[in-house]
């Protein structure tokens, strides 16, 4: 990263961060056992967003909308996560499918497919290896530490914006009226670990959303 | 103090009766046993047989010092996977509960595992997430958990002060450290250990360790009471001023190749020998 690209996230990231620490635009959906329970408490201590539960009928009027390490998402969380892109949120979808079984992937695998046209193959398991990190490329360059298992996106529907050991790992596409960034290797867990980078990384995300 | 050794030590072809007969010969007052390292104590064991376990240890004349158990190095409480964690979880639950069947009041948990995979911070703060709600359990159920200090071989927690602020961490008065005075090698002095922890060691493994030899090798850096390079007339002072007065438990990794017995009365000279202080 040069000297003006840091200077320009590191200004974006604090901006971010006080916009969302004071107006509370950002949503976090907490699908409780449907989800790593640790990248819901990283993303909570780190960007304090208002958290609704998964059964709710409805996620609040937002301009972001977080869904940390998803394991399961049921029919009613898909359908309330597409209709906050529909009204314009940016929904940054973790997946923590690369945890599941076989069976429980299948499905998952066929939420992901059919509410957000996101084609995912299934689950890599990284260990071992050489580099413990999985390289993004959106907004800047940042290497973020792997969550040991990954899921590779099919054919692009949007723009891959991290890719580990040659595979794509995340995208970013427009999708109604909003934006969805899909994680396929979880960043929640490192923000609860207090890692440094992977929280200036996801300012610098937030701080894209206009 | 009163002297215990492992039941994984037992010869293999023994079995857990004639196991007995020669801890109680040899001179222990107490046995630990380790679940799922040996046949007869498994993680499918049922609460029947435990208590048979128990009948069998009071019938030799020992009690049981402590639960300990290896499996917390396949099934670390610190593992990403959810499933491996919760596995991790229902071993110490089980290690709680049978050490009540057993009519002993402490456990040994190896915390957790820093590899080049899972990273110290995440290990630091999984530890401390899964490990408050078991201390919870065990106070609960009169049992203290101690987490062991595994230094070379953890990756976790390798300094006494480090260790001290873990626990202060965790911030429960049912999770205290089972201190091994083997396991420091050449990262400390385990008579410092001994000091900054004093009442909050539950338990204590003996074995003498090798510094020479590093870790870098294929050789064994353990090796009997007085045969390696600790310090144990500071460490038998420590013990003195810190007020201990608990469990020391042998855990010897070197076998006799002959005459597997003898380890265990050696093991048990060598340890009423620190007990009297004649060093």
């Amino acid at each position: 990263m040069t000297r003006r690209q840091f200077l320009a996230t590191t200004a974006a990231a604090v901006s971010a961060g006080n916009r969302l620490r004071g107006r509370s635009p950002c949503v976090l959906l907490d699908l409780q056992r449907g989800c790593l329970r640790e990248s819901v408490a990283g993303y909570t201590a780190v960007f304090q967003p208002r958290v609704v539960r998964a059964h709710m009928p409805g996620i609040p009027h937002c301009a972001v909308v977080l869904v940390p390490a998803a394991l399961e998402i049921s029919p009613v969380a898909a359908r309330a996560i597409v209709r906050c892109l529909h009204a314009g949120a940016t929904v940054i979808l973790e997946s923590a499918a690369g945890f599941l079984d076989q069976r429980a992937f299948g499905t998952e695998r066929a939420v992901l497919r059919d509410y957000f046209g996101i084609t995912v193959e299934p689950p890599v398991r990284l260990w071992p290896r050489q580099t413990p990190y999985v390289d993004y490329l959106w907004p800047y360059a940042a290497k973020l530490r792997d969550f040991s298992r990954v899921l590779p996106l099919g054919p692009p529907a949007g723009e891959p914006i991290a890719w580990v050991d040659n595979l794509p790992v995340a995208l970013k596409r427009r999708s109604g009226r909003g934006t969805l960034i899909f994680l396929g290797s979880p960043v929640g867990p490192a923000l609860w670990a207090g890692d440094a980078e992977a929280t200036r990384w996801l300012s610098a995300v937030l701080a894209t959303v206009s | 103090m009163k002297k215990s050794i492992g039941d994984n030590m037992i010869p293999k072809e023994w079995g857990f009766e004639r196991g007995l007969d020669l801890v109680k010969k040899a001179g222990f007052d107490g046995i630990e046993l380790w679940l799922g390292d040996v046949a007869w104590f498994q993680m499918t064991t049922t609460d029947a047989e435990v208590r048979d376990l128990r009948r069998k240890v009071e019938s030799a004349g020992l009690v049981v010092s402590n639960v300990s158990t290896g499996l917390h190095w396949a099934s670390p409480l610190s593992a990403r996977d959810p499933r491996v964690r919760a596995q991790a979880t229902r071993i110490v639950e089980r290690q709680i509960e049978t050490a009540r069947l057993l009519g002993t009041d402490a456990i040994l948990v190896v915390a957790g595992l820093v590899t080049d995979e899972v990273p110290y911070n995440e290990v630091y703060q999984r530890c401390l997430d899964t490990l408050r709600p078991l201390g919870d359990t065990a106070a609960r159920a009169g049992v203290k958990i101690g987490c062991e200090n595994c230094n070379a071989e953890q990756r976790f927690l390798i300094s006494p002060r480090e260790f001290w602020q873990f626990l202060n961490d965790v911030n429960s008065p049912a999770v205290g450290i089972h201190l091994d005075v083997g396991n420091i090698h050449d990262t400390g002095f385990a008579e410092q250990w001994i000091e900054i922890h004093g009442p909050r060691i539950t338990r204590i493994h003996l074995k003498d360790v090798l510094k020479h030899r590093g870790r870098c090798g294929d050789q064994s850096v353990y090796t009997n009471l007085f045969l390696g390079d600790n310090n144990w007339p500071a460490i038998r002072a420590a013990l003195t001023k810190v007020g201990y007065d608990g469990w020391l438990i042998a855990e010897m990794e070197a076998r006799y190749r002959y005459a597997p017995d003898q380890q265990f009365y050696d093991t048990a000279q060598a340890m009423d020998r620190l007990i009297s202080g004649r060093l």
